[in-house]
């Protein structure tokens, strides 16, 4: 079967304006749905008739999902709010500018203006391979062929593979993991909640999945504990272009602190696994340290302890360790 | 055919093999049911009895021991902890297929390094200190007795057997077959993930070499299409795989019959008790006379191998 | 008295079309049974076709016809491409086409066809095809000459210290030398020694290349995207083997081609033998994703090079070896970059040694600068290099080594028109404030570095002898004729202006006429080699000169007197001192009236036979100037741009920020000074993503190409481009042409990108990483001294 790629193939599309409808509609399609938010990762999918939804759920016209509304304890994001609200959203950027920064630096103010941030956590991977159609591991294939000696494999990842060694995509992830945010995952019968950390899962949990979301899923809402209001906030991605390009690394860190003593961290690091991944040992370092350079650097060090370099992305793990230290640093 | 196999394209769009498909693994597990549905109903339509046979024997027969060693410690550390691994594999290969995910591949193949490791100890141990050739072999007669048995409700019972009955025997050597078969494609599907020991590397430099394995005329050096060793190595893998579901399954079920216990007991302790050994067992074929066992072998092979220290009751 | 029109800001007349959408690029276009014809690609590098089962394909609704490689014109015997092919030596590359109602019913077929493909052995990276039984990208061998496939292969000794990061220099295919290079470097205070590898990069410009054909009473009406129109339309007739005056081209915009459209391209004969065969007007549109693979690239450089520096910072002696990663069919830029190094450092004493080397990767082309913007690219960090060893500033080793006009340069010892090389560079120091910048070089603030670079960027700018044709209608106006391809540049309006500043009009009084080759178009230049501004300015000027002549002499022969008593302005020929006067309306009726060579019945011999048909079109509609450029002039035309470049550099996480940019350019006379901003920092932009971000992901276990998308592909976005831009010009005009202007499009993009990259350099402390483009993990690599993933490997991850 010859390949053609750039253009959608036709598909039904619905658009329901209750949650309780696109779950039933969900339900109705079960593998041969497809959640549709801003689309941005969707139709690149379409488009390259990679993915073939025969039905296609627009979640557009819900407005129960959009928005962000002061909650009892932080600030409860609707699904569908955009990047761009999110970035410009007042108390967003008062209390936690960790995730307005995060949000700003995706992609470009078009992509911010129609991609979601349920979106853009919920994304796929962009590994080459993978986004060719290639039936490796993820697609449900035998094979990752980005992890042999000549892949290419300079975008993935050092730490926290199993088989697949692509990375998660998303700007938005490291920081909600680092503001501990808990996830609402609506099923038809079920209504869970998941901390930031556990919504994102590894290959070696499903190695066709990135988070925990399955067919018939739907994420509501995104909640920001106060916890970490007002925290000291880094954010820092890198990339190879100013715009319009995912990180090779970036991280994500909240500290409190008295003075320049770290009294509690959450940091979180994305770029570097199929995952977000939170640094537990290196919050136990810093928690109850002062802070000076060479705790940052001791920081970058167990940042990257046990983590293993492919042919082509050694350099990961420097890039890494020196956004862990800057963060670790931006507290003096 | 194309049912049980599955075919995916190649980067290069050519349809290649790719693995066994899922449901094949339903096929195994409805197999697995079967045989053991099938075996309790063949039981009680040939009116066995549900108990295990004793033989009626008074006191110390001829030099017999009270307790007859069956597996020594080593040898039974050696089953239990290849029986343990064989059971994570399974587990952690099937189990995530059925819909409970976890994190399996470390695990799994972890399982399997143990595995190789029991095997290697289990060969070497049973050709230097074991009596290699009582489980390895292999008598026409022994069999043809076994399966009129199996299929005619006139026949007698099979002759009693040595200290490894034909079936044993046989499950023994498919399990061989089967586990070495699965044991290779697992080596060789490990070198393709992340591993203390190597990097991962998703081609097989001497087998999937077809594109640069072209000859001068660029047609390729070898047939096999690009992409497609890896599949081969799934299929062979796959088919062991839920072969063994049957086969361990199997395994187990006849390990906890009532009738068959002292195989259980044997394993577990060790030993068995002379009523055991003499109803269930040929003493010729099987001597234990003063603790030291000895068979000869059909073959005439030489079978002075001592399977465990003399051990008489006090 | 009118404006004057040289060196002054007017908006372009196409530009309102263009910002309300107006503007109709190829696929805008729609006529009456239109079908649309998709491609079906190789998935391989390199294949034949065994087999094509349609079947199922031509019994899909919607379905019209298949075209296969042998309907379409194929070169045989040689390298050459073919509009669609059986024996693919890309991946990407059109096997058949498939039309039907709707382009949704088309792709859906090409996925029922099956293709039985042969796999072929295949080659990405030229050295790997130079090794002892490596593979070649054709079945016949590596090499092409004297009509025959052959293979040339280094010896294992040539590529003994490859591991090392040696570049290997076996074996050359093309050599020439000057002065004597083994005296000069014996004599050189200093010599440096590198090996550099410059990436291929694809074009993709902002419009693919579809186009829309369909055949009406045997004259094929085309509809393309392409940077030359009048050219274009020869191009298409060659191709289809019919007479060019049987084709209709419209061509009015073209999103940009950098050399990839020069004149249209080759799948462009897919739509016009499709929609003869089928009766059915043809549209074919061209993906980003199909553009990525036939929309061209250009070649990439695994290079050696040895410089040799005297005390004083004069480059006595450069030994240069290319070899050039050529795609399926070929390119030229090797050759160009040896001429270059010549050109910018004038050693006197120099060897230039290269081999083009066939790959079966997508086709290369000329791409913005080809080969000149590689080599300053490559090249001026080796030079930051030695003026650092030498204790000299780059400024001044730049001087030193910059040619005057009369340079000679080459294997033939080539000549310039003009060269305001080092008033560029002196100019651009001012702007740029080089001198105090010095203070900056290597400040270190936290993590950052600060760098500063020049890049000195010469590139051809112009050829001559060309037709002008205008015409003055009974409206009054000039209609000036172009048949150049308007890419976006405003060379197409620009050009104009020598014949309004003749003629004395205001602007609003000249009509452009371009497109439609239905409307009549002069022979004219292909749009490429930064040739137009110079080609037509002149060419505009002779036939302004023309029409000026024949309205002078139309007013005496009116009114009495001798042509030289009368003079005009804004549209009125009048008697000097007073008396009577005809509008330009009036004149061109008398024009008509009175024939011959006053309204176009009688041409001028000399004028090229391609220009007669046009000519012959429009005579008897008014007073034509029509002309052939016969200024004459010896010597190549060349333009120049300095580029001056001020980075930050994070030795963390290997980034790069550009953070000031200033560009002079020497391109003779100002025709209008915002386009020229526009070109000059639009071309350095374009070459700051080439030295920094650009690039290709091949795959090189399956050959294939990954970074296929314009995002994944990596050109410059706006965030990249330094706030801080300043361009300007050195503004002496030519001496050997009537206007004194000479092209630009092409100098930016080396300035750009060498600026940068020297800068790069400098904050590094004076090392060269000689690869480029400079991304974070390579920057990063190195300053963590972690050994580089790629050494001369021509494609990169
Ligand atoms: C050129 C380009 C560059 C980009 N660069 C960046 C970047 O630098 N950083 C970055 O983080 N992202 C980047 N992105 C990704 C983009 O920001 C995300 O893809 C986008 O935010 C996804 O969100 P969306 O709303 O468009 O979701 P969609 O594309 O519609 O959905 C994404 C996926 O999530 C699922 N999904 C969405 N919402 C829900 C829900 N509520 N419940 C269940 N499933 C859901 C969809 O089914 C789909 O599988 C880039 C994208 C492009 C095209």
């Amino acid at each position: 079967m010859a390949i053609i790629r750039d253009m959608i193939p036709a598909f039904e599309l619905f658009q329901p304006t209750t949650v309780e409808d696109a779950l039933a509609l969900m339900a109705e399609h079960g593998e041969g749905g497809w959640v549709l938010a801003g689309g941005l990762d969707s139709y690149d999918w379409f488009k390259d008739r990679i993915k073939r939804p025969e039905a296609v759920i627009d979640l557009g016209g819900i407005d129960e999902l959009k928005g962000i509304i002061d909650g009892q304890d932080g600030l409860e994001i609707g699904a569908m709010t955009t990047l761009t609200e999110i970035v410009r959203h007042e108390r967003v950027r008062s209390e936690y500018i960790l995730l307005a920064d995060a949000a700003e630096h995706v992609a470009t103010p078009q992509i911010r203006n129609q991609g979601t941030l349920g979106g853009n956590i919920s994304q796929d991977t962009r590994c080459w391979y993978y986004r060719s159609g290639w039936a490796c591991y993820r697609a449900g294939g035998n094979t990752c062929y980005a992890a042999a000696p000549q892949a290419m494999n300079r975008e993935h990842a050092i730490t926290g593979t199993s088989r697949c060694v692509a990375v998660n995509p998303s700007d938005t992830a490291p920081a909600l993991v680092a503001l501990d945010a808990k996830m609402t995952v609506r099923g038809r019968r079920s209504s869970n909640v998941y901390d930031a950390e556990d919504f994102f899962i590894g290959p070696a949990t499903d190695i066709t999945r990135m988070t925990v979301l399955e067919p018939g899923d739907l994420l509501t809402q995104i909640d920001i504990p106060s916890e970490w209001a007002n925290a000291h906030f880094y954010y820092e991605k890198v990339r190879d272009r100013g715009s319009w390009d995912f990180q090779l690394v970036s991280v994500a860190a909240a500290f409190k602190t008295s003075g320049n003593t770290i009294d509690d961290a959450r940091i979180a690091v994305n770029g570097v696994a199929p995952f977000p991944v939170r640094l537990d040992a290196v919050e136990r370092l810093v928690k109850g340290a002062a802070v000076d350079e060479a705790l940052a650097i001791e920081a970058g060090e167990i940042a990257i302890q046990g983590s293993r370099p492919l042919k082509h992305n050694e350099y990961k793990q420097p890039m890494m360790s020196n956004l862990v230290r800057r963060a670790v640093r931006s507290v003096a | 055919m194309g049912r049980w196999l599955d075919f995916e394209s190649n980067p290069w769009g050519q349809e290649v093999l790719q693995g066994v498909s899922l449901e094949l693994m339903y096929l195994a597990i409805g197999l697995a049911v079967l045989f053991v549905v099938g075996h309790l109903v063949w039981y009680r339509s040939r009116g066995f009895s549900e108990h295990e046979k004793t033989a009626d024997i008074q006191g110390s027969v001829a030099g017999i021991p009270e307790r007859i060693v069956r597996h020594t410690l080593p040898s039974r550390i050696f089953h239990w902890t290849m029986g343990a691994s064989m059971l994570v594999l399974l587990i952690t290969a099937f189990v995530p297929l059925l819909g409970l995910e976890f994190a399996w591949v470390t695990i799994h193949w972890i399982a399997g390094a143990v595995l190789i490791l029991t095997i290697i100890y289990h060969v070497i141990h049973s050709i230097l200190w074991q009596d290699f050739w009582s489980m390895m072999s292999f008598n026409v007669r022994e069999a043809i007795g076994h399966f009129r048995h199996l299929l005619s409700s006139k026949s007698t019972e099979p002759e009693k057997p040595g200290k490894y009955p034909f079936d044993h025997r046989m499950y023994h050597q498919g399990i061989v077959v089967v586990s070495l078969a699965a044991i290779v494609t697992g080596v060789l599907m490990t070198l393709r993930i992340k591993t203390p020991f190597w990097e991962p590397n998703a081609y097989y430099p001497l087998v999937d070499q077809a594109i640069s394995g072209l000859n001068e005329l660029g047609e390729p050096a070898i047939t096999v299409l690009p992409g497609e060793a890896t599949g081969f190595v799934f299929v062979i893998h796959g088919i062991a795989g839920v072969a063994l579901i049957v086969m361990v399954a199997a395994h187990i079920y006849f390990a906890i019959r009532p009738d068959k216990r002292y195989y259980l007991w044997g394993m577990i302790r060790g030993w068995i008790d002379r009523k055991q050994y003499l109803a269930h067992f040929d003493p010729d074929k099987w001597s234990v006379v003063d603790g030291t066992i000895q068979e000869s072998p059909p073959g005439g092979a030489i079978a002075d191998s001592t399977v465990s220290a003399p051990r008489v009751d006090d | 008295m009118a404006e004057k029109i040289i060196g002054t800001d007017i908006a372009p007349q196409d530009l309102v079309a263009k910002i309300t959408g107006r503007a109709k690029y190829a696929e805008d276009f729609r006529a009456d049974g239109m079908v649309f014809a998709k491609l079906l690609l190789s998935p391989m590098p390199h294949a034949r076709v065994r087999g094509v089962d349609t079947t199922k394909a031509l019994a899909m609704p919607g379905v019209i016809d298949i075209l296969r490689a042998d309907e379409v014109r194929q070169i045989e015997g040689r390298p050459g491409e073919a509009s669609l092919t059986d024996e693919p030596l890309y991946e990407g590359q059109p096997i058949l086409a498939v039309a039907a109602e709707t382009e949704e019913q088309a792709a859906a077929a090409i996925e029922e066809i099956e293709v039985d493909f042969e796999p072929l052995p295949f080659v990405l990276d030229p050295l790997d095809s130079l090794r002892p039984n490596g593979p070649n990208a054709y079945t016949g061998g590596n090499r092409f000459g004297g009509g025959e496939f052959s293979e040339l292969k280094w010896t294992d000794a040539d590529f003994e210290e490859i591991e090392a990061g040696r570049m290997p220099n076996g074996e050359a295919a093309v050599e020439w030398t000057k002065g004597d290079i083994d005296t000069a470097f014996s004599e050189s205070d200093l010599v440096l020694e590198e090996s550099i590898v410059h990436q291929s990069l694809t074009h993709h410009p902002m419009e693919t290349r579809s186009a829309m054909m369909y055949w009406e009473n045997g004259k094929l009406h085309a509809f393309v995207s392409t940077q030359s129109a009048q050219r274009t339309k020869y191009a298409i007739a060659g191709t289809l083997n019919i007479d060019p005056e049987d084709v209709i081209l419209v061509a009015e915009y073209c999103g940009g081609g950098f050399g990839s459209k020069i004149s249209g391209n080759t799948h462009m004969e897919v739509p016009a033998v499709f929609s003869r065969k089928i009766g059915r007007p043809v549209m074919l549109r061209i993906t980003r994703y199909e553009e990525n693979y036939i929309g061209r690239a250009r070649p990439g450089f695994q290079s050696w090079l040895k410089m040799g520096f005297l005390d004083d910072g004069t480059c006595n002696a450069i030994d240069l070896y290319i070899v050039q990663e050529s795609g399926p069919f070929g390119a030229g830029d090797f050759n160009t970059a040896g001429m270059i190094a010549d050109l910018v450092y004038t050693p006197q004493n120099m060897r230039f040694r290269g081999i083009a080397m066939y790959t079966n990767t997508p086709p290369k082309a000329a791409q913005r600068g080809p080969g000149g913007a590689q080599i300053v690219i490559m090249m001026e960090p080796i030079l930051e290099k030695a003026a650092r060893q030498l204790g000299l500033d780059r400024l001044e080793v730049h001087l030193k080594n910059a040619p005057d006009a009369d340079v000679g340069f080459g294997p033939r010892n080539s000549t310039l028109t003009s060269v305001y090389a080092k008033e560029a560079l002196e100019k651009g120091a001012e702007i740029f404030d080089w001198a105090g910048k010095q203070e900056l070089s290597g400040r270190r603030e936290g993590s950052k570095v600060t760098g500063i670079g020049i890049g000195l960027s010469p590139y051809t700018a112009g050829s001559r002898g060309y037709d002008g044709l205008m015409v003055i209608h009974p409206d009054g106006k000039l209609y000036v004729h172009q048949g150049l391809g308007n890419l976006g540049t405003h060379s197409i309006m620009d050009t104009a202006r020598p014949a309004a500043e003749i003629l004395n009009l205001n602007w609003d009084q000249v009509e452009l006429v371009w497109g439609d080759s239905s409307r009549g178009m002069p022979r004219s230049s292909v749009q490429a080699g930064s040739q137009t501004t110079h080609a037509h300015s002149r060419a505009n000027h002779a036939a302004g000169m023309d029409a000026r002549a024949k309205v002078l002499e139309v007013a005496a022969q009116t009114l009495g007197g001798s042509p030289s008593n009368y003079d005009m302005d804004n549209g009125r020929v009048f008697r000097r001192g007073g008396g009577a006067s005809m509008t330009f309306a009036q004149v061109a009726e008398r024009a008509i009236e009175l024939g011959g060579r006053y309204d176009g019945h009688e041409l001028p011999d000399n004028i090229h036979a391609t220009t007669v048909p046009a000519a012959n079109m429009l005579a008897g509609q008014g007073l034509m100037g029509v002309a052939r450029d016969n200024y004459g002039g010896s010597g190549g035309v060349y333009s120049w741009v300095a580029g001056f470049a001020l980075v930050e550099l994070d030795e963390e996480t290997g980034v790069v920020d550009i953070k000031e940019y200033v560009a002079v350019t020497d391109c003779g006379t100002v025709l209008h000074p915002r386009s020229l901003g526009a070109q000059v920092l639009g071309g350095s932009i374009q070459g700051m993503g080439q030295a920094m971000t650009q690039r290709w992901v091949f795959d090189p276990k399956w050959g294939v190409p990954f970074a296929n998308r314009l995002y994944t592909a990596r050109p410059p976005g706006i965030l990249d481009v330094p706030l801080d831009m300043k361009a300007d010009a050195v503004g002496i005009p030519d001496p050997q042409t009537p206007v004194g202007a000479k092209g630009i499009g092409e100098p930016p993009v080396g300035a750009g990108g060498a600026a940068v990259t020297s800068a790069v350099a400098d904050a590094m402390g004076g090392h060269c990483l000689c690869r480029t483009p400079l991304t974070p993990d390579i920057i990063l690599a190195e300053l963590e001294g972690l050994s580089q993933p790629f050494t001369l490997e021509q494609h990169i991850g």
